[in-house]
């Protein structure tokens, strides 16, 4: 479920795309300093949004600053400097989610992939232990969230929404925290239609590959319009988000950010129903 | 209270159409129009109350004594409806104690509004694909019903949303379309021209 908030990238502005970068290089070098090496692998370009979303409301983020890449030692980068705990708040999330999905994938996978998932199962406990200990909140959501996903699908009448309700309430409570009032109420419903945006666009995404090995998937229920039920259900959950955003007024980053919400969720929405429309009349 | 200009997002020496087309583009931005329904309309409403005042009050200050834009007076409470009490506790996002008041009511044969309103318990926890049925079913029962149809406008209005390219082919920003063609020989000519 990682990979959905993407950039549309041929609409920043060369600057625009720089500080983004800075800011998942600054999200990577964070989480090298404050887990480990390794924990960088579980950088995501969604965490990248949420540093980036919070150090804009924050206005947090101090400038920039000249480095190499850890990983490519020959090539420079730029990262982005944090005033405050936004980043690491960013890499927190990162671990933790992966540490979920690391369980919720040993869960439902075959022998092989379990015992591989088994032996580096330590690590990312390790990594969520640490970052449990600063943001014991964050831990909590993520644990609800996996757990109320469980029963949402094992229910026999579970309809899309209550299938999609446990990711959106999981990033509905997670900007919650950053805000009181009605601030918090913004938030609250951008998270929720970002939340409810990204369940149901992986949920088309593996539409085909879920049908074929019997597993759930929330649109199956719908047969004949199927394409329209999934579209009309991303759309309103970004009109959702929209709504709300609109209420912000932000100033760091802007640009990236409406870039996201305009141009690049729209975009991730319709390359999947296109994905979608074309295996579909295959697998017929 | 805050400071008109910043409201605004002007700088206090901007002209009056400057002032003007600042205005014009938060009131579009903030209009209940595009909060119909939203748990959110009443932060839209505050921020619409808001860019309202810094206006007048820059308006005044400049003309000293202008017209009075008259705020955006929206409520569609309907007072002597059955489900009143449902209807205020869903206006103020208590949707909990709505749902249980609600759904309390057993049996099959639930009203127009009954439906209509469960349908925007669902709606504002942002359960869409319910909302859009239980909103249908309302309709079917009462076909007359403004509100009930206005409900599933705002709905459809949603699902096929026009901003940014919605519902757009992917890669539509960088494929070849007519109207690039075209463009593109309009430039070519331009630079035509130039060289000449």
């Amino acid at each position: 479920m990682f990979g959905y908030i993407k950039i549309f990238k041929s609409e920043l502005l060369v600057r625009e795309y720089e500080a983004y970068k800075s800011v998942y290089c600054g999200l990577c070098k964070a989480m090298g300093k404050e887990y480990s090496f390794l924990s960088r692998l579980t950088l995501s370009y969604d965490c990248t949004f949420y540093a980036m979303f919070l150090m804009s409301l924050k206005r947090s983020c101090d400038g920039f600053e000249n480095g190499r890449c850890r990983f490519n030692p020959l090539k420079k980068c730029t990262y982005c400097k944090c005033g405050n705990d936004s980043v690491s708040k960013a890499a927190a999330v990162s671990v933790i989610l992966s540490y979920y999905k690391v369980v919720d994938d040993i869960n439902d996978s075959g022998f092989f992939k379990r015992t591989a998932l088994k032996i580096v199962k330590p690590f990312f406990s390790h990594w969520r232990k640490k970052a449990t200990k600063r943001y014991p909140k964050i831990d909590k959501l993520a644990e609800k969230m996996l757990s109320s996903q469980l029963n949402a699908e094992k229910s026999p009448d579970c309809t899309l929404d209550m299938a999609a309700d446990s990711t959106a309430e999981f990033l509905a409570s997670l900007l919650e925290l950053e805000g009181s009032g009605d601030d918090a109420r913004i938030y609250r419903q951008i998270g929720y239609g970002l939340g409810r945006f990204i369940y149901l666009a992986d949920a088309a995404d593996d539409y085909i590959k879920d049908i074929k090995s019997n597993s759930f998937n929330p649109f199956r229920q719908y047969k004949d319009n199927l394409k329209e039920v999934m579209n009309n259900n991303l759309s309103s959950s970004l009109a959702m988000t929209f709504d709300a955003y609109n209420l912000l007024s932000l100033v760091d980053f802007k640009g990236i950010i409406d870039n996201v919400i305009l141009k690049g969720l729209p975009t991730v929405q319709s390359e999947i129903i296109e994905k979608f429309e074309v295996e579909y009349e295959k697998s017929l | 209270m805050k400071n008109p200009y910043e409201v605004l997002g002007v700088s206090p020496n901007a002209s009056e159409s400057e002032i003007k087309a600042a205005y014009r583009n938060l009131a579009k931005k903030y209009h209940p129009d595009n909060y119909t329904d939203s748990p959110l309309a009443d932060v839209a409403e505050e921020k619409m109350k808001e860019i309202n005042e810094a206006y007048d009050e820059i308006m005044n200050a400049k003309k000293n004594g202008g017209s009075a834009y008259s705020g955006a007076g929206y409520t569609n409470t309907n007072t002597s409806s059955h489900y009143y009490n449902v209807r205020m506790l869903i206006q103020q996002n208590r949707l909990d104690e709505a749902e249980r008041i609600l759904d309390s009511e057993t049996g099959s044969d639930h009203t127009a509004e009954w439906y209509f309103l469960r349908g925007m318990c669902y709606y504002r926890r942002g359960w869409m694909q319910q909302a859009v049925q239980y909103f249908q079913r309302a309709n079917q029962m009462e076909p007359n019903n403004m509100e009930y149809r206005q409900a599933i406008e705002n709905m459809t209005r949603q699902q096929s949303y026009g901003f940014g390219g919605y519902n757009t082919p992917a890669g539509s920003a960088d494929g070849c379309g007519a109207c690039d063609i075209c463009a593109g020989a309009m430039c070519l000519n331009c630079l035509c021209n130039c060289c000449r």
